[in-house]
């Protein structure tokens, strides 16, 4: 029978032609939705590394003096006791300057030269503590401690990703990183961190860079966020009393307070919401050409009533009917999806998006040929239930 | 081998209802070839949807072998219209997106075998009717004759003892539909085959054992 249907279908590709294609381009939505949102789960799942629980952040705007080159020593000076001010705060328990901003949209993207091959990363300049105010985790060596501005030597962290891409599974600490440029301090690593996922948990892992940043160093103090890890508990009310001392500290500076936790849900909306919208077109699109399908069956099938009466008389019970409509409409749905997946595959072939795990990938094809599958038997059954019901007599009759 | 007993069949709708055969009794017998003729839209083809199992009689019995079909269910009549019955139409209702010999395959579809033995058997019943050089062809590119005799192939291949013909000629001039006939009559004379044709074409009927009249859905003879 299987011969047979693949017989009449292919005798029928000129009036299967658009269906099929109907098909194709429902698969292919399809497949970029789920992959769309597999990839953001597979990115869920692993593990951020770093707890973003009660950490605000504290962005700095420096005003008139922030573009003064001529004003650094009272800048060093008045970011000392903005440190001396938060740290002798009750609800405080940590608290570090950082460039970037976990979970924040940009930030800083470097490419450096190792062995003669450029590895790109995400990198952060961060002071001491920051570490604990994130509670990073070391697999191996320290983090930046104030006597390390002093040395020869730039020291940096760096994550496991970044220490796997260059070292491989030898211990990095203690070596040096990158090709030095002519006149700069050579990276030397002091310390390796967990996966360190600044982006958040809906972007995949990447190499990660922590180069020092030292208040006691100007070229150091680069950092315009200041990162506090505050007690369990502390209440939102503590924002104002946080930005009251700061400012009476830098009285011309201004203080923006953003939880971490706010900064991670806009991220999340960032992110979600374009899957949503397009999750919810696909719907749509999925319930028309779902429509679309059972009124073009119907349509096929009320054409072919006289060859469904000749079935019927030739012995075809009303059950063999209704598996040869629904086994018709699977061959037609197995072309529509083997010509999406041969689109489709062109994707990991030819390197189009790097960041797609074979996994993601794999199952993403797979949801979307169980999604188009289901949909063609389900828009199947009505009029294969109606074909099935028709008397003999009554279709080799029909005019 | 047939058997009708007090056999009527009504049609309704809304508003208005149509005896279609009324009251027949009709004993067809084994290796018989009978005609049935009268007027159009007289029951002639109702009667023989009625004995083909296609259809089921608003009153009356209906027997194959003794055995009332009227407690079988869609599967048991599938069988026994699968094995034991073969149907010829005026309009021929071969499939047009399939080869002769995929037309001809249609009822082995419906049997546990093999392609090849599938296969096999619809060539054999091609060359049985004359058209073993046109098994890749397609409905339309054959002339009327052609086509009904790849139906007939169609209605043999699986060797039923029974073979129900709607005008099988009416379609075709008078020598194609002789050549149809004299197949038909070869079935009936070296196979044994029973076959019940409706006929409007009295030379046809000549040529049958018997002749069923009939006249608004009453058996005249």
């Amino acid at each position: 029978m299987t011969r047979h249907l693949l017989k009449l279908v292919w005798n029928r590709k000129r009036s299967n032609a658009l269906m099929i294609l109907e098909i194709c381009v429902s698969f292919l939505v399809v497949f970029v939705v789920v992959t769309m949102g597999l990839f953001l789960l597979d990115n869920y799942r692993i593990p951020l590394g770093f707890e973003w629980k009660h950490v605000w952040n504290v962005r700095i705007g420096m005003g008139r003096n922030e573009a003064s080159a001529g004003d650094a020593a009272a800048q060093q000076a008045t970011l000392t006791r903005l440190f001396q001010e938060v740290r002798s705060l009750e609800p405080v328990e940590a608290a570090a300057g950082s460039f970037v901003v976990p979970f924040e949209q940009g930030g800083w993207e470097g490419t450096y030269k190792v062995q003669g091959r450029n590895v790109e990363m995400g990198v952060d300049r961060a002071t001491v503590d920051f570490d604990k105010v994130l509670g990073l985790r070391l697999v191996s060596g320290r983090w930046f401690e104030e006597p390390d501005a002093a040395q020869s030597w730039e020291p940096v962290v760096i994550d496991q990703d970044l220490a796997r891409t260059v070292y491989g599974t030898a211990d990095p600490v203690g070596k040096a990183l990158f090709d030095p440029n002519p006149g700069e301090r050579p990276f030397r690593v002091v310390g390796v961190v967990r996966d360190f996922r600044k982006g958040g948990e809906l972007l995949p892992n990447g190499n990660f860079l922590f180069r020092f940043s030292s208040l006691d160093h100007p070229e150091g103090q680069s950092f315009r966020n200041l990162l506090i890890r505050v007690r369990p508990g502390t209440p939102a009310a503590f924002e104002e009393t946080l930005v009251k001392r700061m400012q009476g500290v830098a009285p011309d500076w201004s203080f923006e307070v953003q939880p971490l936790p706010q900064v991670r849900a806009t991220a999340f909306r960032f992110f979600l919401t374009p899957l949503i919208v397009a999750g919810t077109v696909a719907f749509f699109l999925l319930l028309m050409v779902g429509l679309g399908l059972i009124g073009v069956l119907w349509q096929n099938l009320l054409q072919r009533t006289r060859e469904i009466g000749l079935r019927r008389a030739a012995g075809a019970s009303r059950a063999s009917v209704h598996r040869q409509v629904l086994l018709e409409q699977i061959v037609l749905t197995s072309l529509g999806v083997l010509l999406g997946t041969l689109l489709v595959i062109q994707v990991p072939i030819l390197h189009l998006i790097g960041v797609l795990s074979d996994k993601v990938f794999t199952a993403g094809l797979l949801v979307a040929m169980a999604a188009m599958y289901l949909l063609s038997v389900l828009c199947a059954l009505y009029p294969s239930s109606l074909a099935a019901r028709v008397q003999p007599a009554e279709a080799l009759r029909y005019e | 081998m047939i058997h009708l007993q007090q056999v009527s069949k009504l049609y309704r709708t809304d508003r208005v209802e149509t005896t279609a055969l009324d009251n027949i009794n009709l004993e067809i017998g084994k290796g018989e070839f009978v005609s049935v003729m009268g007027p159009s839209g007289c029951g002639k083809s109702t009667l023989l949807n009625l004995m083909g199992l296609l259809d089921e009689p608003s009153s009356g019995r209906v027997a194959l072998d003794g055995k009332a079909i009227d407690r079988y269910g869609d599967r048991a009549l599938s069988r026994v219209r699968n094995e034991r019955i073969g149907f010829i139409f005026q309009q021929f209702h071969l499939v047009p997106d399939l080869s002769v010999a995929d037309n001809v395959e249609i009822p082995l579809l419906y049997r546990r075998m093999s392609n090849r033995e599938r296969r096999k058997a619809a060539l054999a019943a091609l060359d049985r009717v004359g058209l073993g050089s046109r098994t890749h062809h397609f409905p339309t590119q054959l002339s009327g004759g052609q086509q009904q005799r790849v139906a007939i192939a169609r209605a043999i291949v699986g060797r039923p003892n029974i073979l129900l013909a709607d005008e099988p000629t009416g379609n075709l001039d008078s020598q194609m539909g002789d050549e149809i006939m004299g197949i038909l009559e070869d079935l009936n004379q070296k196979e044994g085959t029973t076959i019940v044709m409706v006929t409007h074409d009295p030379r046809m009927a000549d040529k049958t054992h018997r002749v069923v009249r009939l006249f608004d859905g009453r058996q005249v003879q």
